[in-house]
């Protein structure tokens, strides 16, 4: 092996920390409690935040359509009286 | 092996506890996803590598000095660097991040080039080329110095 490759070996070996590195690590740790969700919740999370839009948003079109018809349906029936009243109007 | 390999790309102590720190933290949060203790040894070493390349380039945006870094005064007409440890450190710490952080892993970590090039997600010609041109450039700037004749 070439006297360079030695002497870099010699000059990166490896270095400890602080004495106290592992506690101060460990006492972290135990500070930071771990809140990950797992994934399957995150997804199903998000599965019902997507369904409930879906549904909320079929529900609104419902609303509006139901509420179209009865105008609608409305409009028909004065119409419909009003022939019928021009019809016995116009009987001997 | 995670606060090393970061204090050898750094050269700076307290940078390198804080950065091993979060690697361990972060270790914590995912260890669900570890398989085996081997796999935990890749996980922290390539952890370990992004953090110091990161770390690395914020403080090139926001250029920092450690103490350790600051030249000590120079006796005058010193012939030869009696501690050439420190010399070669010092060289290591002007090669460019990519290069600095394949010399540390293949010389402390005692990786080969298709282990380095796997953690750095780079070719291992890349790896080779790197090996190749650091060493060539170290030699060169310790024989000018006259620490070594070829």
């Amino acid at each position: 092996m070439d006297w360079l490759e030695d002497e870099l070996r010699q000059a990166l070996r490896r270095k400890d920390p602080s004495p106290d590195f592992e506690a101060r690590v460990m006492a972290a740790a135990r500070r930071r409690p771990v809140l990950t969700m797992p994934r399957w919740l995150a997804a199903a999370a998000a599965l019902l935040v997507i369904t409930s839009a879906g549904l909320g948003y079929r529900y609104h079109r419902g609303q509006a359509a139901k509420a179209q018809v009865m105008t609608a349906m409305r409009l028909t029936g004065s119409k419909l009286s009003r022939i019928q009243m021009q019809i016995k109007a116009a009987r001997p | 092996m995670v606060f090393s390999v970061v204090y050898h790309f750094l050269h700076d102590r307290d940078t390198a506890e804080e950065i091993a720190q979060d690697v361990f933290l972060s270790l914590h949060r995912n260890l669900r996803a570890i398989q085996s203790a081997a796999h935990a040894g890749f996980w922290l070493r390539k952890v370990a590598v992004q953090r110091s390349i990161d770390a690395s380039r914020k403080r090139m945006r926001r250029p920092q000095v450690a103490l350790e870094d600051v030249a000590e005064p120079v006796a005058r007409g010193v012939p030869a660097d009696p501690m050439l440890g420190e010399t070669l450190r010092r060289l290591i710490a002007t090669l460019p991040e990519t290069p600095r952080m394949v010399i540390v892993l293949r010389y402390q970590e005692d990786l080969d080039p298709t282990e380095i090039a796997n953690l750095m997600a780079i070719p291992v010609s890349t790896v080779k080329s790197h090996l190749q041109r650091s060493l060539a450039l170290l030699r060169e700037k310790l024989v000018r110095r006259g620490v070594r004749e070829e």
